[in-house]
C-alpha cells in the first residue's frame, strides 16, 4: 500500500500541496483527477522522492521511500526520459543495466503489442510511439507499484485506445497502478478508486464501484457533486 | 560499485563525441601550427640566404635553429589547449543542466535509480577527471608526432632537438598541465578535482532551492575556500610563520581532504532530500 | 463480447448480468467453458480486477463453477439455471409494469395489447 499523509509543499509563498492524504493498494487502480495546476504531478514526484516537501508522510508498503524501493515502485512521467539518441533497445539495455527487476520478456512482448521496432531512434518517433516507449519502459520493470502522470493526454486516439488495453491485460495485474488525470472520459470504467483533488486537498476518496452499487452514481456524477458545491 | 562503474561508462559515452571533437581540433590544430611555423622560418631562412645572400652560419647566428618551443609558443599550440580547458569547464555545469533541460528530462531516470545518489555525483567528477586526464595524455602522445613532423620539414643544420620533457619543463605555462614532481602533481590536479567538487555542490544547491540556492551555493564556495587557506592564514598573519614548508603543506591537504568530503557530504545529502526535478 | 457499460452501475454486476443474458437466451450452454478472468478483462476492456471481482459474484451466485487447474464452466445446476431465466423475466416484466401503471390501464386490455404485440413481434422475427 502507498499512504501519502498530510503531505504540505510550497513553491516559494504558493503553497501546491496543503495536507494530502490518500491511500493507493496493491491490486487496484487508483486515479487523481484533478484541473490542470491542482498538484497531481507534484503528489507522484513526491511519492519517488523527485522533490522535497515540507510536512507530511509518505510510506510505500509501511516504509519511508529509500534506494531499494525503486526496484518495487516506478513513475513513468508524462515524457519520455530517456536520452533522445538513443534506440529503443539502447534505452532498453540501459535498463536492464540498472535493474534488476527488468523483465525482458515482458519488455519484448509489449514491444509486440504495441507494435514497436526497437531498432528506431526515439526522437525518430512519433508522439503516440514516444509514450508508448515510455510506459514500456515502466512496465517492464517487475514493480509492485505503478505510478503513471496523464498517460493520456496529448496523443492521437488510436495510441490511446492501445494505451488503455494496457489497462486491461494483465500488464497491470496484481499491482498498484496510480494514474493521473484531468479528464476521466473513457476510462471511467477502468478505475477501481478515484481521489478527488482540488485546491491542494483530496476533496474526496471513494471505490468507484462503490459509489456505483451503493448510490447509483458515476465517478462524473460524484465529480460534479464535489466541484459544484 | 558496479552501478557506479556503468554510470561512469554512461556518462563518458555522452560526452565522447564532445570529446573526440576537441581531440580532433586539438590535433589539426596543433598539426597546422607545426606546418605553419616550420614554414615560415624556411621561407625567412630561403630568403635571407638566397634572396639576400647571407651565409647560412650568419643566419645561424642571427635567427638561430628552430626548436620546438617555436611552435609551443605559437596560438596554433596554445589555442586548442585553452579551448579544451574552457571544454572541460563548460562541462562542469553541462554535465548537470543537460538532465534537466529539453523534453526528455534524463534526471527522472537518474533519481529513480535504484542505487544511491551518490553515485551519480562520482560518475560525474569521474567523467570529468576522466575527460581532463583524457586532454592530457593524447597532448603527451602528439608532441613527439609534431616532433616527428617538424624533423621531416626541417633540415638537420637548422634544426635544435628537443626531448618532450625539455619541452614541457621549459615552458612555465606547460607546467601547470604537467607538473614536474609528484608533490606538484597532487597539488595542482587536487586542486582541481577539489574545485569541481565545489561547483558541483553549488550546481546541487542551485537545482534544489533555484535563486536561493545559488546564494547558498557561493555561500558554500566562500566558506570552503576559507576553510582551505585557513592554515595559509594563520601562518602569515596569526602565528607569525610558525609552520615548516612541509607542515603547512601537509595541512593544506589535511584541510583539502576535509573540504572534499564536506562537499560529498552535503552533495549526498541535497540529492536525497533536497533536489528537485 | 461487446458490451457497452453504463456508469452508474457497477461495472462487476454489469458484466455478471452479461453472463446471465447469454445464459437465458442458451448462447453460453449448461457446462460450457468460459474465457479466463485475463481474457475476459481484455475482451471487455476493463480491468482485471473488476473481471476478478464479477466472476467471484458468479461462483458465490452458482452461476459458474471452478475445478482446480481447470478453466471455469458454466453451471450444470438446472435450478439454478431456472431461476436465472425467471430472475431476467421478473426483473423485465417489474419494469414494464411500473413504467405501464402511471398510465393506468385495466390489467385485461393491457393483457391482450401485450398477447398482440408479442405474437405479432415473434412471426415477424420468424
Amino acid at each position: 500500500m502507498i499512504e501519502v499523509k498530510g503531505v504540505e509543499k510550497r513553491y516559494g509563498l504558493k503553497k501546491i500541496l496543503k495536507g494530502v492524504s490518500f491511500t493507493a493498494n496493491k491490486g487496484e487502480i487508483t486515479c487523481l483527477i484533478g484541473i490542470n495546476g491542482v498538484g497531481k504531478t507534484t503528489i507522484l514526484k513526491a511519492i519517488m522522492a523527485l522533490t522535497p516537501f515540507q510536512k507530511g508522510q509518505i510510506l510505500i508498503d509501511g516504509k519511508p521511500i529509500d534506494k531499494h524501493s525503486f526496484e518495487k515502485i516506478t513513475f513513468i512521467p508524462d515524457s519520455l526520459t530517456m536520452l533522445p539518441n538513443m534506440t529503443i533497445n539502447e534505452a532498453m539495455e540501459f535498463m536492464k543495466d540498472f535493474y534488476t527487476c527488468w523483465n525482458q520478456k515482458r519488455a519484448n512482448e509489449l514491444l509486440g503489442f504495441f507494435r514497436l521496432d526497437p531498432s528506431n531512434r526515439i526522437s525518430s518517433l512519433s508522439k503516440g510511439n514516444t509514450a508508448k516507449v515510455n510506459l514500456l519502459l515502466g512496465l517492464a520493470l517487475d514493480v509492485d507499484y505503478v505510478l503513471m502522470d496523464e498517460p493520456f493526454s496529448g496523443i492521437d486516439l488510436f495510441s490511446r485506445e492501445e494505451i488503455a488495453n494496457v489497462f486491461t491485460s494483465h500488464l497491470i495485474e496484481n499491482r498498484g497502478v496510480i494514474i493521473t488525470t484531468h479528464e476521466i472520459g473513457d476510462i471511467e470504467h477502468l478505475l477501481d478508486k478515484v481521489v478527488l483533488l482540488d485546491d491542494g486537498l483530496v476533496t474526496k476518496e471513494f471505490s468507484a464501484e462503490e459509489a456505483r452499487e451503493k448510490e447509483g452514481k458515476s465517478v462524473i456524477d460524484v465529480m460534479r457533486e464535489v466541484y459544484q458545491k | 560499485m558496479k552501478n557506479y562503474l556503468q554510470l561512469v561508462n554512461f556518462e563518458f559515452n555522452r560526452i565522447a563525441k564532445l570529446f573526440t571533437v576537441l581531440l580532433g581540433i586539438t590535433f589539426v590544430a596543433q598539426m597546422i601550427g607545426v606546418v605553419v611555423q616550420s614554414r615560415s622560418y624556411l621561407n625567412m631562412a630561403n630568403e635571407k640566404m638566397y634572396k639576400e645572400m647571407m651565409p647560412q652560419a650568419e643566419f645561424l647566428e642571427n635567427f638561430g635553429q628552430m626548436s620546438f618551443l617555436q611552435i609551443a609558443r605559437s596560438s596554433w599550440f596554445f589555442g586548442p589547449i585553452a579551448l579544451c580547458i574552457a571544454g572541460v569547464a563548460f562541462y562542469i555545469f553541462f554535465i548537470w543542466y543537460r538532465d534537466w533541460i529539453g523534453k526528455n528530462t534524463f534526471i527522472y531516470r537518474l533519481l529513480m535509480l535504484p542505487t544511491s545518489r551518490l553515485n551519480i555525483f562520482f560518475a560525474k567528477i569521474t567523467t570529468i577527471l576522466i575527460m581532463t586526464f583524457g586532454f592530457v595524455a593524447v597532448q603527451l602522445i602528439i608532441i613527439p608526432i609534431e616532433m616527428l613532423v617538424m624533423k621531416a620539414m626541417v633540415p638537420d643544420e637548422f634544426r635544435l632537438d628537443m626531448g618532450v620533457v625539455e619541452v614541457l619543463t621549459t615552458m612555465p605555462e606547460l607546467t601547470l598541465i604537467y607538473p614536474s614532481s609528484i608533490m606538484q602533481f597532487i597539488f595542482h590536479y587536487g586542486l582541481g578535482l577539489l574545485a569541481v567538487s565545489i561547483l558541483f555542490t553549488g550546481i546541487l544547491f542551485e537545482r534544489s532551492f533555484k535563486w536561493k540556492g545559488i546564494f547558498a551555493g557561493l555561500l558554500y564556495g566562500g566558506i570552503a575556500v576559507i576553510v582551505l587557506i585557513l592554515p595559509l592564514l594563520l601562518h602569515e598573519f596569526v602565528l607569525n610563520s610558525y609552520f615548516y614548508p612541509i607542515e603547512l603543506f601537509v595541512l593544506e591537504i589535511v584541510m583539502g581532504l576535509i573540504v572534499f568530503a564536506a562537499s560529498i557530504w552535503v552533495s549526498g545529502f541535497l540529492l536525497k532530500n533536497k533536489v528537485t526535478v | 463480447m461487446n458490451v457497452n457499460f453504463n456508469n452508474r452501475d457497477p461495472v462487476y454486476l454489469q458484466i455478471v448480468r452479461y453472463f446471465k443474458e447469454k445464459i437465458a437466451i442458451g448462447e453460453l450452454e449448461p457446462g460450457q467453458e468460459i474465457p479466463s478472468r485475463r481474457e475476459l478483462a481484455n475482451r471487455m476492456k476493463v480491468n482485471p480486477n473488476t473481471a476478478q471481482r464479477a466472476y467471484k459474484e458468479m461462483e458465490e451466485q452458482g452461476l459458474i463453477y471452478t475445478e482446480k487447474n481447470h478453466p471455469s464452466k458454466i453451471t450444470t445446476d438446472n435450478k439454478i439455471l431456472g431461476q436465472v431465466r425467471t430472475e431476467l423475466l421478473v426483473e423485465a416484466v417489474d419494469q414494464f409494469v411500473t413504467s405501464v401503471r402511471s398510465i393506468n390501464v385495466p390489467v385485461e386490455e393491457l393483457l391482450d395489447l401485450v398477447k398482440e404485440k408479442y405474437t405479432e413481434n415473434s412471426e415477424k422475427e420468424v
